[in-house]
């Protein structure tokens, strides 16, 4: 059996490695990242359903 | 503009003043506290309301309250600075050991009070359905998890972990 990973095995194992670099970014910059996923994702939500009326990017600073 | 510890201000305003008798983060913003980011677009919060002689739990003192700093209280959601805050009385004996057991975090020298993630994967299991269950598996997968913690909490409050035939 050989011990060299795929190219497969390596691509999760560095997806699973920016998932906990991501989790460990500090509180603020999650913070805004969180409020850029609100701006980026809304217009394409709001294209493919209804959204409830406070379903909108929070206009605050993070 | 106001920031998040804004919001986190009339929170702990609300525990204070008594409004409140405590409260905790929970639902996505509070992963967010241990884990990666993930979009949400409301603030889910459970409260401690104050005892009461009244046998039906009610929220109208505390949206009074908010409503008297301008915050304005629509359908199930409170807008406290353009942030709609969900208020979420604890609603079973998990949820209230959230509560107690909450971690008080700094964000920007703004004391706030955030389930620990072994109750945030607990009460998302509890609840059930796919976005929950995704959400306990993110925080497993990225937060530091006091596993033993974790287990007994499912013990205790009788939650199969979807897992359990994983290992």
């Amino acid at each position: 059996m050989s011990s060299r990973s795929s190219p497969i095995d390596d691509l999760f194992r560095a997806k699973a490695e920016w998932h906990r670099r991501q989790a460990r970014l500090p509180l603020k910059e999650k913070v805004r990242i969180l409020l850029e996923l609100q701006r980026q994702d809304h217009p394409l939500l709001k294209r493919h359903r209804h959204l409830e009326w406070w379903e909108e990017p929070w206009p605050v600073e993070p | 503009m106001a920031s998040l510890p804004d919001v986190f201000r009339v929170l702990n305003d609300m525990k204070s003043e008594g409004v409140i008798s405590d409260y905790a983060l929970g639902g996505a913003m509070a992963v967010l506290f241990y884990a990666e980011p993930t979009r949400t677009y409301d603030l889910d919060v459970f409260v401690v309301l104050p005892r009461s002689d009244q046998p039906i739990v009610t929220l109208t003192p505390v949206y009074a309250w908010l409503r008297a700093r301008g915050f304005e209280p629509r359908a199930e959601h409170v807008m406290i600075h353009g942030v709609p805050v969900q208020l979420i009385p604890a609603y079973n004996e998990l949820v209230e050991s959230a509560i107690t057991a909450a971690r008080n975090h700094d964000y920007d020298d703004v004391p706030v009070r955030v389930s620990p993630p072994e109750h945030l994967i607990a009460i998302a299991l509890q609840a059930g359905g796919g976005k929950r269950r995704e959400r306990a598996y993110q925080l497993l997968e990225t937060a530091d998890i006091d596993r033993e913690l974790l287990d007994r909490l499912l013990h205790r409050y009788g939650i199969q972990p979807p897992w359990s035939g994983d290992e």
